[in-house]
């Protein structure tokens, strides 16, 4: 299957540049998402992608071939959009079979692919059925067969879960992932939700304010931000300013407290004022395991969400989360307490502004 | 709501219904006195067998039709590509499209006589001119409700939808956008039906048969039979109307439940 790049792509309204040096090469059949806040650009450059925009600057290759300045419709890529975009004087099967229609592909091809598109989303009771008697998720299930019907060339889903109920959205992303890698199709996803993009993507495009800020797996995204917008947005996040203390033993300052980080501290030097990230989940009671990095804090405050309990702690000046697992049997500090946390030196990430 | 609003309520409704119904009931009571001393459908008889009724009536159903065909042809792609493009342009287009309650009949159909009763527009014969007219004077009612009609679908979304399924603009238009404002059109049809229908100064002046003239004209020669006609004209925009309701309630479910 095909082979998409975006090259040097950027697109301007007006006086407002809501892209710019967009890069991005997607292997076939791989999964990409397109992460970011509102506003960022991803779904222009999608809609770039699909051909409803024109790139400002830049080109958009599928394989060999040059898009950017062809019609949507002489494109062959097939797009879920957030608000379904089924056609309501049409039947379930009808809509599904439209682009074969278009093709002017045979009553039985037409019919037989339709059947096992139908089957593919399990709704195969719902041929007949208008998308008016159709559940949300159902119709999402639906336009995402129509899309893949017409054996598309790429796939490009456009925040389609945005307008499903939590529990379902879970579920049909799962149906959504299982699609693609059954049928090994390149596919685009738009997304504001962390959680959707890094439960089913290969890789991750975070966007900000129409630029690429980190492209990874999710486990790169989550685990090594390059950026101080990736950390905060992806996950939750303890960031702090620091100072560099020791360069070659690469130990930073925080407010009187000394750690020893990972991260390469190259082209610094000591007294840097440089910004620090530490994951919740990373931090814990040194009672509990000591790792490199042990230091004194205050305990402010408890709260119990489930299966995780975040505690809530003073490092100096500096006020921590720290994401524990529930465990019954694990006798929690008091409010006011002294205690001592620790994380290793590869839990301590630099951020770049 | 209180007692004594709902008692004055149905005061005014009942007063309105016999400030409209009274004149009517009146005409209908008229148009059975054709036969003396009974009350009789005579009247009614001696229009649906009369040869000059039918000939005229038809010709204006026939006005009627082609009015709605050049109507929808010309306005659903406009407000199609207003909807979708070029939104700057709603305002100046639904200003257009009121001018004919603006500007009185007579002025305009003296206009086209001497626009077009001279070369190189010598048309004014032709009964493409009385449909272009026509048209014109029911652009109110159906740009009106073809754009009501689009804005309660996603336009833009159900384009580009097509768009990435392999559709032109041909395909859009006619197997999804058109199918989807049916309501909207057949209301915008009926409304230009009734319109054309009891329309007198068009046909009058470009010499054209149509019901209304033929109804005028009776009505200097007989008394009953055009209280008839009044009524006939009546009941046929009344079903128009009742047509339009029918047709409206059913697919705004569908269109609604879609979104």
């Amino acid at each position: 299957m095909t082979h998409l790049t975006l090259t040097d792509i950027s697109k301007q309204f007006a006086q407002t540049t809501v892209v710019q040096d967009f890069n991005l090469d997607v292997k076939s059949g791989e999964f990409v998402s397109f992460l970011g806040p509102s506003g960022c650009g991803k779904t222009t450059t999608l809609r770039m992608i699909a051909g409803f925009e024109t790139p400002t600057t830049g080109r958009v290759m599928l394989g060999d071939v040059d898009i950017t300045d062809k019609a949507p419709n002489q494109r062959n890529i097939g797009m879920v959009f957030q608000a379904y975009a089924l056609f309501p004087n049409m039947t379930v099967a009808q809509n599904i079979g439209f682009g074969m229609q278009i093709n002017k592909e045979s009553k039985s091809a037409i019919k037989q692919r339709v059947d096992e598109m139908l089957t593919m989303i399990h709704l195969e009771q719902k041929g007949n059925s208008y998308p008016s008697q159709l559940s949300g998720g159902q119709q999402q299930r639906v336009a995402l067969a129509r899309a893949l019907a017409n054996r598309p060339k790429v796939l490009l889903l456009d925040e389609p879960l945005s307008a499903l109920d939590a529990k379902i959205r879970v579920s049909l992303r799962a149906e959504i992932r299982a699609i693609q890698k059954k049928l090994g199709i390149t596919a685009i996803y738009v997304t504001h939700d962390q959680e959707e993009a890094l439960s089913i993507s290969d890789r991750i495009v975070v966007m900000f304010e129409g630029k690429i800020e980190q492209v990874g797996t999710p486990f790169e995204i989550y685990n090594f931000p390059q950026t101080a917008f990736v950390a905060s947005f992806v996950g939750t996040l303890n960031t702090t300013d620091a100072e560099i203390f020791n360069l070659s033993k690469k130990l930073i300052k925080i407010d009187g407290v000394q750690l020893e980080t990972a991260e390469d501290l190259g082209g610094r030097k000591k007294g840097d004022k440089i910004k620090i990230a530490i994951r919740p989940e990373r931090l814990n009671f040194a009672s509990v395991e000591k790792k490199a990095n042990v230091f004194d804090c205050t305990i402010e405050n408890i709260t119990f969400l489930g299966s995780v309990v975040r505690v809530q702690v003073k490092v100096g000046s500096n006020r921590f989360n720290m994401d524990t697992f529930n465990n019954p049997f694990l006798e929690l500090p008091k409010i006011g307490a002294k205690e001592q946390i620790t994380c290793s030196r590869e839990a301590v990430l630099i951020l770049n502004s | 709501m209180r007692r004594g609003n709902v008692v004055w309520s149905w005061f005014w409704m009942i007063l309105g219904i016999l400030y409209f119904f009274l004149p009517l009931l009146a005409t209908f009571l008229f148009s059975l006195r054709a036969k003396l001393g009974v009350l009789s459908f005579t009247a009614y008889v001696n229009i649906f067998s009369d040869p000059n009724f039918i000939y005229n009536f038809s010709y204006s159903v026939l006005w009627a039709l082609l009015t709605i065909i050049a109507g929808i042809l010309i306005l659903v792609p406009t407000a199609y590509l207003i909807r979708l493009r070029l939104p700057q342009f709603r305002t100046p287009v639904e200003f257009i499209t009121l001018l004919p309650f603006v500007i009185p009949v007579i002025v305009y159909v003296f206009s086209l006589v001497r626009t077009f009763s001279q070369p190189p527009l010598l048309i004014v014969d032709s009964p493409v001119l009385l449909i272009a007219a026509y048209t014109v004077l029911s652009m109110p009612y159906m740009y009106s409700a073809v754009d009501t009609g689009l804005r309660a679908i996603d336009v833009r979304t159900l384009t580009e939808a097509s768009q990435s399924l392999g559709a032109g603009w041909g395909t859009i238009l006619f197997r999804v956008i058109l199918p989807n404002i049916r309501a909207a059109i057949l209301s915008g049809a009926f409304l230009s039906f009734a319109i054309v229908i009891g329309e007198l100064i068009l046909a009058e002046y470009l010499v054209k048969p149509a019901f209304a003239p033929y109804m005028n004209y009776m009505m200097q020669q007989k008394a009953y039979e055009p209280a008839a006609m009044a009524i006939v004209s009546f009941a046929l925009t009344w079903a128009c109307m009742g047509i339009i309701q029918f047709v409206g309630r059913g697919q705004q479910g569908q269109i609604a439940a879609g979104h």
